[in-house]
């Protein structure tokens, strides 16, 4: 059994079905790529995990314990962290406080995560530790959303689309971020629409279009495998 | 104007303003938080009165007094703590007004316990004689408990100040009353932090009460007072920002002071005008923001929303007529109790279902319906007893001054929508509640006008019959429903649908939005301005009750009761509440608290309404039976 499995799962909103039998199962350690277009589900396929939209059939297994059915702040405390695409840092809250608030778990793993590491990890942050979450630049926010995530001492995080809308620059700072963050231990799930960025960071990848998954495979043959490319990810 | 004169009033002001402060502190919070507006609020604070009353009977001297002020608010932390984890929590996925329609029957059921526990007369709270005389600042003579009550309240928002800012718990509650999903999905555990909040807020309104008993009285119902004043201070100051709840204290505190002493004819009214100065300017209030829909998804709290299904089928012409065919052969059968009763049952339909045009098909939820109904019972009160006018004519005008006033009223409250919306209606409704109340000269103030000469109609026919009046309110009102049934299977009630469903798509698609929803509250004001002239006619007498915002909740009630999202629904609603009322009355004093705990049923039960309830059972049955079908209803067609 794998580390985070999804076993044939399907979501929906209202009356909308968006998830069709999706599988993934992903291993303590790895970074994976779950790549694929706008509206294709990835982000529902998120929502499903973290629970915030639980899905209907099927089931989310972690470490071998049923998690599908709880609700989202029982699914963070057993260690997955979610960091939306929208960014969301609380708005009202100054950087530490956003910080703060998130903080959890301290005592799962031998270097909890804490205000000082994460701003170790991201030095702009401490920096703008007085400013509002509403007076940062996109970076920043990603970044605040980041950070704040770890702070729940995650052993699976779930980056939605971290790299939408920044500068080139900000891109290439991320990815190195992310490699750090699984140099900890940590488990990256990455939703993406940029596969060269998704190249940088993770080893495996799943393809998802209209709701179900279309492939699965190394990042090594997708990026080699133009069909497919040509197929569920040109524009 | 001398210092002593001066130090007196402005104390006078910063008390007043200490106890709207302590009240709407806890009133923010809970919206900020639980996206709740509570109307029980005010119910809360009169029970922290209440409790240091019952304290002070067994606790006596200054040590008992501390006791008894600490332990009040407590008590009412309590029975928050009851309301949240056994009603309200429930219904958090449901739709707002059911959140606002559970706190109301609240309002109703804690009233009047407390007039059974405590009876209905005013309460004065004794004060121990250390705090309960007064002193001299600069030549002015001021009570000690003012010292006291302005040392204390701003102490209690210092504690409020660090416990939001200071400690984690205060932080996550920020966090979370701008984003909940987001802190859900931090691993902060919702239900307890609503529960916390809850109690929190009621600590703070059991707190008002319990300081603000001694220095002035409880009485049962002094509750629906408050709430509203402090309704109209965060809507001022912005709902769900404690800083607003703050400077709005202190404007509202000193206003009210200075309307006593310059304008005592119309100080209350004044505290209206600023909340439309600067709503005007600022349509979410002095510090507030345009609220983002902080969407609750099913499983955040742990249950999945009740789907309210639209009434699918409408009925067949033929079929429409059985209920008039049934109301024009009433008089052959009943007495004229019945008939009266009936009449009272038709007009106040046409109420609800002019009331419904806003919230079933439009989506806004008007808390001041009553000042339209007012409006046009006083047209027609006033024209026949000022200038003699017979009552054709003077009915006639009823709609229109029912329309000029929602067209006035509306232009400010159409920008808005949600609770917002309904604040700001209900505040605007207590406006022309204020005016009507106070301006003697005019409208007779709080006397009201009797004995309004109504003269027969044209033809000789007396509506001062009982049965002629039922013939002549049945016609009225048939001919206003049919014309409000055309209208909401118009192209415009269509329009109207489709801002309810979608405000912003329906903008994308060149809808005028806002002109859209004025015309509908102009088109609801016009019909209920006419219901409240077929009153005056029926009754023969017009009072302030009639505008006074706890009747805006009655057409609220009847639609829930009946069932939104059906035509004939809030009529149904209209005669199960009429009826229950008149028997209730006759039945028992407490009428209120039946009324509440049937509410309080119909929200956590039926939320659908009666209407709904029924078809979500026949739908079942006719599906099955086609025949019936076809014979009892045309085509159908999504409501």
């Amino acid at each position: 059994m794998a580390y985070l499995d999804l076993n044939v799962i399907n979501t929906y909103y209202g009356r909308s079905h968006i998830l069709f039998d999706v599988s993934l199962s992903i291993e303590k350690g790895e970074v994976v790529s779950l790549i694929g277009r706008n509206g294709a589900g990835k982000s529902t396929t998120f929502r499903s995990i973290i629970g915030l939209t639980p899905p209907r059939t099927g089931e989310v297994i972690f470490k071998g314990e049923r998690i599908s059915g709880l609700r989202a702040f029982r699914i963070c405390r057993k260690g997955i962290g979610f960091v939306p695409e929208d960014r969301r840092c609380f708005p009202d809250l100054t950087v530490r406080e956003n910080l703060e608030v998130a903080a959890r778990r301290e005592k799962a793993t031998d270097t909890p995560w804490t205000v000082e590491r994460v701003y170790d990890l991201f030095p702009r942050l401490r920096e703008r530790e007085r400013n509002l979450g509403s007076q940062l630049s996109g970076g920043e926010q990603q970044m605040l959303t980041i950070a704040r995530t770890l702070m729940t001492n995650p052993e699976v995080l779930l980056l939605d689309e971290p790299s939408e809308g920044l500068a080139p620059l900000i891109v290439s700072l991320l990815a190195e971020m992310i490699l750090r963050i699984r140099k900890e231990g940590v488990t990256v799930l990455l939703a993406e629409q940029n596969l060269h960025f998704c190249a940088k960071v993770s080893d495996r990848a799943f393809v998802i279009d209209k709701g179900s998954v279309k492939y699965e495979g190394t990042m090594k043959e997708l990026l080699a495998d133009d069909g497919i490319k040509e197929k569920y990810l040109a524009v | 104007m001398d210092l002593s004169f001066l130090t007196v009033q402005v104390l006078s002001a910063l008390r007043q303003a200490a106890f709207l402060f302590l009240i709407s502190s806890g009133l923010t919070l809970i919206f900020g938080v639980l996206n709740i507006l509570n109307f029980a609020h005010g119910s809360l604070y009169m029970l922290g009165a209440y409790f240091i009353y019952a304290l002070t009977l067994h606790l006596t001297g200054p040590a008992g007094f501390v006791i008894a002020l600490l332990a009040a608010p407590l008590g009412v932390a309590v029975v928050a703590v009851v309301i949240e984890m056994g009603l309200l929590r429930r219904i958090y996925v449901q739709e707002e007004i059911y959140q606002l329609l559970l706190t109301y029957s609240l309002v109703l059921i804690i009233d009047d316990l407390a007039k059974i526990v405590f009876g209905p007369e005013y309460k004065s709270i004794p004060k121990p004689d250390a705090i309960s005389g007064a002193i001299t600042i600069f030549g002015g003579t001021v009570p000690v408990y003012t010292l006291l009550v302005l040392g204390l309240a701003p102490a209690m928002a210092l504690v409020l100040w660090y416990l939001l800012y200071k400690t984690r718990t205060g932080k996550i509650v920020r966090a979370t009353s701008s984003d909940r999903e987001m802190a859900d999905a931090l691993g902060i555990n919702m239900s307890a932090l609503f529960t916390l909040v809850f109690a929190f807020g009621a600590i703070l309104a059991g707190f008002a009460g319990a300081l603000a008993g001694p220095a002035r009285t409880v009485f049962p119902g002094v509750g629906t007072e408050v709430i509203i004043e402090s309704f109209v201070v965060v809507v001022i100051g912005g709902l769900g920002n404690l800083w607003g709840a703050l400077i709005g204290s202190i404007l509202i505190g000193t206003l009210e002071t200075v309307g006593i002493v310059v304008f005592p004819e119309f100080e209350m009214a004044l505290i209206y005008l600023l909340m439309v100065a600067i709503l005007v300017v600022r349509p979410w209030g002095l510090f507030g923001r345009p609220l983002k829909v902080k969407a609750l998804s099913d499983k955040n709290l742990g249950m999945e929303a009740q789907e309210i299904s639209p009434v699918h089928f409408s009925m067949h012409p033929l079929v429409r007529l059985i209920p008039l065919a049934l109301l024009l052969l009433v008089p052959l059968m009943a007495g004229r109790f019945y008939q009266y009763l009936l009449t009272q049952i038709l007009i106040a339909s046409l109420v609800a279902i002019a009331f419904n045009l806003l919230l079933g098909t439009t989506g806004l939820l008007s808390f001041g319906q009553a000042a339209f109904y007012g409006v046009g019972a006083y047209t027609v009160g006033l024209l026949a007893t000022k200038a003699g006018f017979t009552p054709l004519p003077a009915l006639l005008l009823a709609p229109v001054s029912g329309a000029v006033a929602a067209g006035l009223i509306g232009f400010f409250c159409v920008r808005l929508s949600g609770v917002h919306f309904a604040m700001l209606t209900l505040a605007f409704g207590q406006l022309v509640f204020a005016i009507v109340y106070k301006w003697y000269g005019f409208t007779g103030g709080d006397n009201g006008i009797q004995g309004i000469p109504i003269r027969p109609l044209p033809g000789g026919i007396d509506i001062a019959s009982t049965q002629a009046m039922y013939y002549f309110a049945l016609a009225v009102v048939g001919i206003s429903v049919e014309i409000l049934r055309r209208m909401r299977s118009s192209p415009f009630g269509a329009t109207l649908k489709s801002i309810r469903e979608n405000s912003q798509r329906a903008e994308y698609l060149g809808v005028n939005v806002k002109l859209y929803k004025w015309a509908a509250f102009v088109a609801a004001g016009a019909f209920t301005g006419l219901a409240g002239g077929l009153y005056t006619l029926m009754e023969k007498s017009i009072s302030p009750d009639m505008i006074h915002w706890t009747k805006s909740a009655e057409p609220v009630l009847m639609t829930i009761i009946g069932g939104i999202y059906s035509f004939a629904g809030p009529a149904v609603g209209a005669a199960v509440f009429i009826v229950l009322n008149s028997y209730l009355v006759a039945w028992t004093e407490n009428w209120a608290l039946v009324l509440g705990l049937i509410l309080l049923g119909m929200v956590l039960m039926l939320p659908g309404g009666v209407v709904g309830f029924i078809n979500e059972k026949a739908r079942g049955a006719l599906t099955k039976r086609g025949w019936v079908r076809k014979w009892l209803f045309s085509k159908s067609t999504a409501s």
